[in-house]
């Protein structure tokens, strides 16, 4: 709608017409190719039935109609939201407690202390599952050989891959990505005005008040920000729980309970070739992440008025 | 920073208690966070016999109760000699180095068109650009692989770069740092001396933007080399696949070999480890870029 | 100079120039070092076990054959899947010839029989008399609506492995064993709480509901199947729910008898080390495993037929399994066959596969090998392949649907299932989980049905 002159009010001379265009190209260009078509081809894709790419029968909302009563779906759906509470609900009060342990003002060595914490969010699922896989095996694993030797009534059997599997998958997560949020929280904490909480201080305030009427409302837009982004991850879980179970011939895991939503749309699309399923689950998972971001930012707005 | 001298005060006691306190569950929590790196590594520099009868490292009558020549390289040297992961790890360095590179020109371009040309249809582009941002992943994994077979480019290294040459959320981070680190008038400026469009863009805007620059191509850097099922599904040749796959197919073959997969993870995470120590600065402003900042 | 290269650094960050460096490091590799030719045949395994045993061959067939030479990879399982599938339906490149496990197979079988990307090999068999010299079950996972797509890689009866040396400690006599509860009778002495914790460490059998292949055993065993014989699902037919609630009394209650020790992870072997199972259900493959990779165990373990589940008996059972297959898109079909040929049906091949790997051949001719009567020191002297040989025609057939996989998956919840129910309420006696077990198996036969009539593939008339 803006006229392609700038408003400025010395006379600049004005850019050539093909400038903004030249730099945008190459976004445009790889968005239309690798984003907008594939966009509207998985719409068509979740009409059909395939059998790879080249094999493929129309079946209209078949899929979505199976989708509603398919219990691997449900049970992928229902793992992948206990693994996203999870999350929210462990690993970022770890997090958050890390960055208030970390952002005491007289404390010495915090750059080490971070850097230890954020180490770990560096490793990439893929490499993490191998990690992992072996850390929680039985008594040869450091999870179980590691809690046995420090208290001698750990059970060394102690069975976290077969009965404990979401379990063992949110500690993992905790391991790996704590430090990582904690770092948006130590930098949302270094923003709140030390006034504030001096004041706070002078009104008869303990640490608790402070931290709950200054400190969590001063650092909610992060705080909601950080949820997102975590709700967001967790949803798209898959390379951890499938590398780790994937040499047991099983990436599921027992009674699928490490099945998440993308690992059942990997399987569906790559492995029995129904690319046309798996455009159905992408979409169901898209629709629900999305109104999840429009809700968080809805939330959001109705906080600044 | 805190003051050298804090001056004394009543509270003093209680507050060196307290900190005390902090110290000592920082540094538990530090250790409970390196446990399973030092796990990591100790089992890469034992045999399977070891490994099965030590939590750490073996012990014996060395010093500190180690037995110190029970340790062994053999793991590594299977690994690089024996094993094609040297080939890996170069693919690893080419796919992360070469994207990295050309995704952080490619976005710098965008944002850079974006936030500093008023032009017709620029509302329009930006919510796009917004848009594909908060799409999942997931959702063109399966259509996406689709068109790379349509496109005839399975099994290459050009099926696998070029869908990730230009992630829309670079080029909203490179918008909003154009906009927030470099003033019009400065372009204007520059203009009225004469300078072409794209001299500004490399040697005027860029500069400016340059934190901006170094922490996108880390981020690149590590999202590309942690990615496994975009080379998973792509790249079929093993000649071709890089670390995250190769060494997940290793552990399918040398599965109950526990030193070398462990050998080849740490392999495998070493290089970004040192990068991160190298570039840390810029690694956390990358990580953290557009959440805090923005 | 200097500042160009100054200019040059202020937009590149040192982040920027060190990844510029390795990026031109990494593609003047790249480019230095190319890929090594391929040989025109490609042959690809999954086994590292079968790396070895065919590597003479393969020698002597490339100075044999020179316009034909074939180069063996040894692929990751599930690479190889997913490698497979990729080759069939988008056409990257695949191996010409290739040996593909049961779980793998399947998946193949799921879209139009036109589409299967392996050649069918049924008249080839036929016309070249090689039909009838194939153990007839070996080859029913192989054959998907009446056509055979590989060459049986083997048999694999199952039979029971147990620690010798503690039976015989506890004076223990197994020739009285003939059932399964002949066995738990017998060996009862042998559970024990070996750390004083009140639990027990030792167990009987290395079983749990978390493996679904143990439960597929044993369900063969017993004369059970979840596909028909026209691979529809049959979860629900009589029988089944009796199998799955005996099955569920092994695992929890006043009769339990099993722990499990995953053989795949180094961990469950060290377990078995350690004498915390007596008994598991071992294929040839596995006895094989056994020697390769837990020498500890030599001399300590002897084989016994799988025990029967009620007197007369089937006494073994079927786990696991291996095709040779061909690719449709190959070019080089002539060298693929006489490759085959030359790797599964000679007797020399079959001796030294069973030398290595304890796996007997599938093909009767070859069972008269002096090879199988050898004394194995690892299981006391036992003949080891001629007590497998011994089972070979009686183990079950098995089905080669696509769903194979899943369905067995399924029906170790409906399992899993059971052993919660019995826990709940206290139950101990199969007759008295019966219903429970049918309703578990009816809901896993609806689900079944509605996944598998959804693929328009299989439904489609033929």
């Amino acid at each position: 709608m803006t006229p392609p002159v700038p408003a400025a009010p010395r006379s600049a001379p004005p850019f050539p017409r093909w400038a903004p265009w030249f730099f945008v190209a190459p976004w445009l260009l790889g968005f239309a190719t690798f984003v907008a078509w594939p966009l509207g081809r998985s719409l068509v894709l979740s009409c059909l039935q395939t059998y790879g790419p080249g094999t493929t029968v129309y079946v209209g909302l078949a899929n979505f109609r199976y989708l509603l009563h398919d219990e691997l779906f449900w049970k992928a759906l229902a793992n992948t939201v206990r693994f996203t509470l999870g999350c929210v609900g462990v690993q970022l009060p770890v997090a958050l407690g890390l960055a208030l342990l970390l952002n005491r003002p007289s404390l010495r060595g915090r750059a080490w202390f971070r850097l230890v914490f954020f180490a770990p969010s560096l490793v990439g699922l893929a490499f993490a599952a191998l990690l992992v896989a072996l850390m929680f095996e039985r008594r040869t694993g450091l999870v179980d050989a590691g809690l046995h030797s420090l208290f001698s009534s750990w059970d060394p059997d102690f069975p976290w891959l077969e009965q404990y599997v979401m379990t063992a998958l949110i500690l993992a997560a905790v391991w790996l990505y704590a430090g990582f949020n904690m770092v948006y929280f130590l930098a949302a904490l270094q923003g709140v005005s030390p006034e504030l909480l001096e004041a706070a201080a002078i009104d008869g305030a303990g640490p608790w008040q402070r931290f709950w009427h200054v400190t969590l409302p001063e650092i909610r837009p992060v705080a909601g920000l950080v949820v997102l982004m975590s709700v967001a991850g967790s949803f798209q879980l898959f390379e951890l729980p499938y590398l780790m179970f994937n040499t047991t011939g099983d990436p599921a895991g027992p009674d699928n309970s490490a099945l998440t939503v993308v690992m059942y749309l990997y399987q569906m699309g790559f492995l029995s070739g129904d690319l046309g399923y798996a455009s159905a689950i992408g979409w169901v998972l898209a629709v629900l992440l999305i109104s999840l971001a429009l809700l968080q930012r809805w939330l959001a707005r109705r906080e600044e008025y | 920073m805190p003051p050298a001298n804090p001056p004394p005060r009543p509270r003093a006691a209680a507050a060196r208690l307290l900190d005390l306190l902090v110290y000592a569950l920082l540094t538990g929590c530090a250790v409970v966070t390196l446990v399973p790196f030092a796990w990591m590594v100790a089992a890469a520099l034992k045999n399977q016999t070891d490994f099965f009868t030590s939590v750490f490292l073996p012990r014996g009558d060395g010093f500190l109760g180690v037995a110190w020549d029970h340790l062994t390289l053999d793991n590594f040297r299977r690994l690089l000699v024996e094993l094609p992961i040297p080939r890996a790890i170069v693919n690893s360095v080419f796919l992360s180095a070469g994207l990295s590179l050309l995704a952080t020109l490619f976005c710098a371009m965008g944002g850079y068109g974006l936030a500093k040309y008023p032009f017709r249809g620029r509302a329009v582009l930006t919510t796009l650009v917004l848009g594909a941002a908060i799409l999942p992943p997931s959702l063109l994994l399966a259509p996406g692989f689709e068109l790379v077979w349509r496109l005839g480019l399975l099994d290459s290294y050009a099926g696998f770069l070029l869908p990730g040459l230009t992630p829309a959320f670079g080029v909203f981070l490179f918008r909003q740092a154009m906009l927030n680190r470099v003033p019009a008038e400065l372009i204007e400026s520059a203009r009225l001396d004469g300078c072409g469009e794209l001299r500004i863009f490399f040697q005027l805007v860029l500069p400016l933007v340059r934190p901006m620059t170094g922490a996108f191509i880390i981020l690149s850097f590590l999202g590309t080399w942690n990615n496994f099922i975009g080379p998973q599904l792509i790249l079929q040749s093993a000649e071709r696949q890089p670390l995250a796959v190769a060494m997940n197919n290793l552990r399918g073959v040398y599965g109950t070999d526990y030193g070398l997969v462990m050998a080849g993870t740490l392999v495998s995470i070493a290089p970004i480890m040192a990068l991160f120590l190298l570039l840390q600065r810029e690694f956390i402003s990358g990580l953290t870029a557009g959440a805090v900042k923005g | 100079m200097p500042a160009r290269l100054r200019r040059l650094l202020t937009f590149g960050s040192p982040g920027v120039a060190l990844i510029a460096l390795l990026a031109a490091a990494a593609a003047l590799i790249l480019w230095l070092v190319p890929v090594a030719p391929r040989e025109p045949t490609q042959f690809w395994i999954f086994a590292k076990q079968h790396q070895a045993v065919y590597r003479d061959l393969l020698v002597r067939w490339n100075r044999a054959h020179p316009g034909g030479h074939v180069e063996m990879s040894l692929v990751n399982g599930a690479v190889l899947d997913q490698r497979l599938l990729s080759g069939f339906l988008t056409g990257t490149p695949v191996a010409d010839v290739m040996e593909v496990e049961r779980s793998i197979a399947g998946r193949a079988f799921t879209g139009p029989i036109a589409d299967v990307g392996f050649v069918d090999l049924t008249e080839r068999l036929q016309a070249e008399g090689l039909l009838d010299g194939i153990n007839r079950p070996s080859l029913s996972p192989w054959t998907s609506r009446g056509h055979i797509f590989g060459i049986p890689h083997d048999v694999h009866p199952v039979m029971l492995m147990y620690r010798a040396d503690l039976v015989e400690a506890a004076g223990i006599d197994v020739r009285q064993i003939e059932t399964w509860d002949d066995y738990f009778r017998v060996m009862a002495p042998l559970r024990q709480d070996l750390d004083g914790d009140g639990r027990v460490d030792r167990d009987l059998l290395n079983y749990s509901a978390a493996d679904p292949y143990g439960t597929e055993v044993l369900l063969l065993q017993a004369g059970g199947a979840i596909f028909d014989a026209a691979e529809r699902p049959c979860f629900d037919r009589p029988g089944n729910a009796a199998i799955l609630a005996r099955l569920a009394t092994w695992l929890t209650g006043s009769h339990r008898v099993s722990r499990f020790a995953d053989i795949n992870t180094a961990s469950g072997q060290q377990l078995i080390v350690d004498g915390l199972v007596v008994g598991v259900m071992a294929p040839d493959w596995l006895a094989g495993t056994f020697k390769q990779q837990i020498p500890g165990l030599a001399g300590k373990v002897r084989l016994m037929p799988l025990p029967a589940w009620q007197r007369g008996g089937r006494r073994t059972s079927v786990f696991g399994g291996t095709m040779l297959a061909l690719a449709k898109t190959s070019r080089t079909p002539e060298v693929n066959w006489e490759f085959a040929k030359a790797i599964y049906l000679s007797r020399e091949m079959a001796t030294a596969l069973y030398r290595s790997t304890c796996i007997i051949s599938p093909f009767k001719a070859n069972w008269s090998d002096p090879a199988y009567d050898e004394p194995d020191p690892y299981f006391r002297g036992q003949p080891v392949g001629r007590l497998y040989v011994g089972l070979a025609p009686h183990v079950p057939e098995r089905t080669s649907s696509p769903f194979n996989m899943l369905a067995t998956r399924r029906l170790a919840n409906c399992l899993t299932a059971l052993v919660a129910y019995a826990e709940d309420r206290r139950v101990d006696e199969p007759a008295a989980l019966e219903a429970e077990a049918q309703r578990q198996l009816a809901a896993a036969q609806r689900e079944f049905t509605a996944l598998i009539a959804r693929n328009v593939f299989l439904s489609a008339p033929p």
